[in-house]
């Protein structure tokens, strides 16, 4: 019982660390396509004034919505922390619970409940964000899960713990580059970043992540973007721990992450919504030449 | 004699509720669903007993029940056990559903209904209970009868008849598949009894011979493609607690059939057979569910749910054949064990979304989800139960539906570490199968319940709706419940289930016992991982609650109508279930071939004055290539017989006399 009440505080303690850096690395990202568009910028706190601006104002709710409208911004909330206390490598714990399936279908549960919010506004605009929302997710999962496999085909299980690369064995591979890359398109499509979905808008060509919470304002806001933000450094500490074959500490490699986010933010433009299929197809392909080679 | 045989007496009698006078109408139905209530829940209790206790409870030599009266005989082991306690307790939770909801057939063949429920509940009991095979061929043809009339019960629409005499005759191409797997079994060993085929010298391709009829005959009954197509036809048909009963424990049935027949009449002993049934399974977990979010039938849409649970389970099945064929005991006993917890929790869950389809059939007489939206608000109750049905469908953390679907990952995996080359490609493939099918069963059920449930009304005939009788709710709480249950806590349903093949009298003993897993306290054989949903559910909980609290706090809330460009928004702006659909219908529109169709009803220019309709369709390609080809061919033999079959009497004198007169040349010959 010792032994599970240190493990959750130390994992408890993590995911307050990554909650609090999240923003930070949000605001690092735009500081990043800033100055590659020769701009200024805001500064890399801006995302936390945000933050607190939303939180002290009201929240407005449409006479149409139900329960599930104002629960599922916290679900979503909840979920994106219960995955930040379970990625490994950046604290030396012994808490095993975090089973990569598992990691999947919490984020899934959050997912879930925003889609069903999305629907609850009773507007097109909802609607359609989460139908599209659902369609990238079907095409992400494959990926996702060979991405489980080819670890876990390295190390033995598939414990998160026990997914982090190892450095004292031959790491540096081709299967370990090409899923590195593989990955690295995943967390693109499944944060909504360009070229896959814009983040900073909510115009109709994009119209996924954004256009879902579109009806959210106070703190149900609040609680989505800070879920989002937490939800993408996740994955780039995921990205970090298990996936990126260079020695160096975790969150360097997170942040190195988000710069190269930035940057593929800079180049690239939107893609056309049902090119996203070929974009996905391709990183399931990779992962696939990946675990035969492995 | 033992408490068990009072079961099916008490669907015996609850059958003959079909013969009170039809002044009792009510009565007659009021008793006869307390008998299957009660005969389901002393099944429940016993078998329920025998199961935890892996075999030991009952009489020395393991039986849960044994028996012979003439050539007929019952033997039930523990293999039969966990499929007795999902038809028990399926039969008796449906039957307190079915208490209310069937009230609506009163002057409508309702005593037929309550009769055929109990013999429908008790053919299913005897199907498991059977000791040989005429006893069990005797026990499936009733219960495919039974159902083939439940079915039909709605006999005054078209559609129904055609969808019944469809399943009619599907099931009876299953049936003679496996009666033509009984008789080479038969023939070969010269008995028909289980323990005969038990341990048969029958040779390697005899058996391989008998497992391909098996599988063919069991996988129609199970509905997994291409022998799915009666499925998605015969349960909307049905009234509501019917189809939940056929697809929470018909389906099930037929798995405990072909388990019996591969553990113990064939035995494993090629690597193609894990290998087809995997395919086959995972193919129709893929196509299944995607059928399933292009539907707008709420029956429909489950029952293709249920082909693409169906196939996960005998994907579980086929992983676990590969593993043992492997010489992998211990991880084959994860994927079987797998196979029987989504068994169980998938009749949970399945049960409860039909009945939630029926209080919403019930409460708007429309099983078209395009016309509904924000039923939450009328029906708060049965909205709250089939959130949690959804979610358990959809394989969410704290639901039953993640414990059988992630043992079945797990092992999938395990598969891959312990496989040769061939077996990893293998893997792969069902892991990109698998992923898509998790995330479209997400956005399937996402689909389903936000259009019914969430957001406005979207016609005026559903204004009406309300809540429904106490019984119909209950019977939806404590399915959910149990969901619930499950998935916070489930190592006592897969410490039974792993039992079965562990415990004192167990089937098919395997060497050991993984209650590792769900303690959390360390990896299984170093290649399985942890899963301790407790301790989830308690962080989770607790940090829901701090977040909640800070909205309860917050007074800073106002309600506005949502800004629609100075107009106010109406319902039918609301995203539609077809259109929900639409990014997917697009992105595998090269397994759908969806055909679109538009009719100009009136048209004055090209661009103003146009009345139109537009039609969607996405049929079933199993339906168009497949069967439609079989079906125009035999048409077509049909029609050339017919040159000879004119129908005249003189036409078949001279053929009797041309035979008569070939006969005899060639006698002189």
């Amino acid at each position: 019982m010792d032994f599970v009440l240190t493990s959750v505080g130390t994992n408890l303690l993590q995911g307050l660390l990554l909650l609090i850096l999240a923003p930070l690395f949000g605001g690092i990202i735009n500081k990043v396509k800033a100055r590659m568009q020769k701009r200024q910028g805001a500064s890399v706190f801006q995302e936390y004034f945000d933050l607190w601006k939303w939180w002290r104002k009201p929240s407005i709710l449409t006479p149409y919505t139900g329960k599930v409208f104002v629960l599922a911004p916290i679900i979503y909330f909840v979920t994106a922390f219960m995955a930040a206390m379970m990625v490994p490598g950046l604290m030396k714990t012994g808490f095993s619970y975090g089973d990569a399936f598992i990691f999947v279908y919490i984020m899934a549960l959050g997912r879930f409940f925003l889609t069903l919010s999305s629907m609850d506004a009773a507007t097109a605009f909802g609607g359609m964000g989460g139908s599209r929302e659902i369609y990238i997710s079907v095409l992400v999962e494959p990926a996702v899960m060979l991405a489980i496999l080819i670890n876990s085909l390295r190390y033995g299980s598939t414990t998160l713990a026990n997914m982090v690369i190892d450095y004292n064995s031959f790491y540096f591979t081709v299967p370990a580059v090409l899923t590195a890359f593989a990955f690295f398109l995943v967390i693109v499509a499944e944060n909504g970043r360009l070229p896959v979905d814009n983040p900073d808008t909510n115009l109709e060509l994009t119209m996924i992540e954004e256009c879902m919470t579109l009806e959210y304002s106070g703190r149900l806001l609040t609680f989505i973007h800070l879920g989002t933000m937490l939800k993408l450094l996740v994955f780039l500490v995921l990205f970090g721990s298990l996936y990126l074959p260079i020695d160096i500490p975790v969150l360097v490699k997170a942040l190195m992450g988000a710069v190269l986010i930035g940057v593929v933010e800079t180049l690239n433009n939107k893609m056309r919504l049902f090119k996203v299929r070929i974009f996905l197809s391709a990183a399931v392909l990779l992962l696939a030449v990946a675990v035969i080679a492995q | 004699m033992d408490l068990i045989f009072l079961s099916p007496l008490l669907f015996l009698l609850g059958t003959a509720t079909i013969l009170w006078p039809k002044s009792l109408e009510m009565a007659a139905h009021y008793v006869g669903m307390m008998f299957a209530a009660v005969g389901s829940a002393v099944l429940l209790y016993k078998s329920g007993l025998y199961l935890i206790s892996a075999g030991v409870l009952e009489s020395a030599d393991g039986w849960l029940v044994t028996g012979r009266w003439g050539s007929y005989s019952l033997n039930a082991d523990l293999w039969s056990a966990p499929f007795l306690v999902i038809t028990g307790l399926a039969g008796f939770i449906i039957s307190l559903y079915g208490m209310d909801y069937a009230k609506g057939y009163r002057g409508n063949g309702l005593r037929a209904l309550t009769g055929q429920w109990n013999l429908f509940l008790l053919s299913m009991v005897m199907v498991l209970l059977a000791g040989d095979a005429f006893t069990f061929i005797l026990a499936w043809e009733v219960m495919a009868l039974v159902s083939f009339l439940l079915v039909n019960h709605e006999s005054s629409k078209k559609e129904t008849v055609s969808a019944a005499y469809q399943y009619m005759i599907m099931t009876h191409l299953g049936t003679a598949a496996i009666l033509v797997a009984f008789y080479i079994l038969g023939s070969g060993v010269g008995s028909f009894s289980f323990t005969a085929f038990c341990n048969n010298k029958l040779p390697a391709d005899v058996k391989h011979i008998v497992f391909c009829f098996a599988f063919a005959g069991f996988a129609l009954k199970s509905g997994l493609m291409p022998l799915h197509v009666w499925l998605p036809n015969a349960h909307p048909a049905a009234p509501s607690h019917v189809s939940a009963l056929m697809s929470g424990v018909m389906l099930k049935v037929a798995v405990y059939g072909f388990g019996r027949f591969v553990f113990q009449f064939i035995g494993i002993d090629t690597l193609w057979q894990g290998g087809l049934v995997m395919t086959v399974g995972l193919i129709s977990a893929f196509l299944g569910v995607l059928y399933a979010n292009m539907e707008k039938d709420m029956k429909r849409i489950l029952a293709y749910s249920s082909v693409e649970n169906m196939g996960i389970i005998f994907t579980g099945f086929g992983c676990g054949m590969i593993l043992k064929h492997l010489g992998l005991e211990a991880l084959s006993l994860v994927a079987f064990t797998a196979v029987l917890v989504h068994a169980f929790t998938h009749s949970l869950m399945k049960c409860l979304l039909f009945m939630s389809a029926g209080c919403v059939m019930h409460a708007t007489g429309s099983k078209n989800i395009e016309i509904m939206g924000g039923l939450a608000k009328k029906m708060p109750w049965t909205a709250f139960f089939t959130l949690i049905g959804s979610m358990s469908l959809a394989s969410l953390p704290f639901t039953g539906g993640l414990v059988g679907e992630w043992l079945t990952l797990q092992s999938l995996y395990t598969l891959a570490v312990n496989g040769g080359d061939e077996i990893r490609l293998l893997v792969v493939f069902g892991l990109i199968l698998m992923g898509l099918t998790g995330a479209l069963a997400l956005g399937c059920f996402v689909r389903l319940f936000g259009v019914v449930f969430l957001g406005r009304c979207r016609s005026k005939t559903i204004d009406k709706a309300h809540e429904q009788p106490f019984f119909m709710v209950l019977a939806l709480g404590i399915e959910a419940a149990l969901i619930i249950a499950v998935g916070i806590f489930p190592s006592p349903l897969v410490a039974a289930m792993e039992g079965i093949f562990t415990g004192g009298n167990a089937v098919v003993p395997m060497a050991t016992d993984f209650a590792l897993l769900w303690s959390g306290t360390g990896n299984f054989y170093n290649q399985l991982s942890a899963y301790c949903p407790i301790i989830f559910a308690v962080i989770g909980l607790a940090l829901f609650g701090l977040c909640y609290l800070s909205i309860m706090g917050n007074t800073l809330v106002r309600s506005e109508v949502t800004w629609n460009c100075g107009t106010y928004p109406t319902a039918r702006q609301q995203y539609s279930a077809t259109g929900f659909s639409k990014p997917l219908r697009r992105a595998f529109d090269f397994i759908l071939k969806p055909r679109r169709e538009k009719v100009y009803l009136e048209k004055e220019h090209d661009y103003f004055g146009r009345i139109m309709r537009f039609n969607l369709f996405v049929p079933d390609r199993f339906t168009d290539r497949l069967y439609h080809p079989i079906e125009h061919f035999m048409v077509r033999i049909s029609s050339t017989l017919l040159m000879i079959q004119q129908g005249s009497v003189r036409l078949y004198i001279a053929y009797t006399m041309i035979a008569m007169v070939a006969v005899l040349l060639w006698g002189v010959m």
